[in-house]
């Protein structure tokens, strides 16, 4: 398939999935009916009156968290091209590209193994 | 070539109505949103010069990665509702110097070399040529760029380990 042709059909699975909730939205507005009280404008919070604004403060750990997915992120985006070009390399430079990624993995891994170590992964 | 510059119109307005709106959001929330749609515009204009592959790396790590990472830091502060800023600080002077200096260097980088020549044209994904590109050429630096990754895992566990106690 040319390159051009398959961009077209992303493009339309894009515009199908950003209109879709406009539509679905929209449509719901006009259908149901809204006859807003204080009871129930208030925040839902299982029944119970919420206390507070939405805005809490977090513990660090959630954010150690997405630092941990953004870096394992990043080196996940390493490995598309990569496994792209595996074959064309491997016919170019041998066995080195497997040593090439399995040192940059290895890195990788031992930041793993320092967050296992300082109890970073754990939850209490 | 119409509907690529239909499409390139498209997407620069919504990258600098996201920038515009990121300027002017009250809350830190909207800041942060609409920072994400920016990165999204961008995206789409990345696609359109045919580095898909850039264009998937900006949504998965700036649209997706950064966005979170930037929401959850908001979540970690205090909330506080803070008014709008009286009048211009001296680190408000500070950065416009910078940011000025900084866009008159790109401005004077870009009129002093031929980007807008014409390029060839790739039938291609451009992914595998990526690949050997940095595999073969750059090995080195992409060696280098997993130790960065690792300084930056070890210096986060650090700095969030000192605030916990």
């Amino acid at each position: 398939m040319p390159i051009s042709k398959s961009f077209l059909i992303i493009g339309i699975f894009f515009l199908v999935a950003v209109l879709l909730p406009i539509a679905a939205l929209t449509l719901g507005r006009f259908l149901r009916a809204s006859k807003p009280s204080e009871e129930k404008a208030t925040t839902y919070e299982s029944g119970v009156n919420p206390i507070g604004g939405s805005w809490v403060q977090f513990h660090v750990r959630y954010y150690l968290y997405a630092l941990l997915f953004v870096i394992f992120d990043v080196e996940a985006i390493y490995l598309f091209p990569w496994a792209a070009s595996y074959d064309v390399l491997r016919s170019e430079i041998g066995l080195g590209i497997l040593l090439e990624m399995g040192l940059f993995l290895g890195f990788l891994i031992l930041g793993l193994i320092y967050a296992w170590k300082k109890k970073v992964l754990e939850w209490k | 070539m119409n509907a690529e510059f239909f499409a390139f119109s498209l997407f620069s307005v919504f990258a600098i109505g996201g920038a515009v709106f990121f300027l002017n959001a009250i809350r830190v929330m909207h800041m942060a949103l609409s920072l994400a749609f920016t990165f999204f515009s961008l995206a789409g204009i990345y696609l359109l010069l045919q580095a898909e592959f850039l264009a998937v790396v900006q949504v998965l790590v700036y649209a997706g990665g950064i966005s979170i990472l930037m929401i959850f830091g908001i979540m970690l502060t205090k909330p506080e509702e803070s008014g709008a800023s009286k009048s211009f600080q001296l680190h408000q002077w500070l950065s416009l110097i910078v940011v000025t200096g900084f866009f008159l260097v790109i401005m004077l980088i870009i009129y002093q070399n031929p980007i807008f020549a014409p390029t060839v044209k790739v039938y291609s994904p451009s992914v595998q040529s990526i690949g050997t590109t940095l595999f073969k050429d750059y090995a080195i630096p992409f060696e280098l760029a997993s130790i960065l990754l690792l300084v930056a895992l070890i210096g986060a566990i650090v700095l969030a380990r000192k605030e916990q106690k």
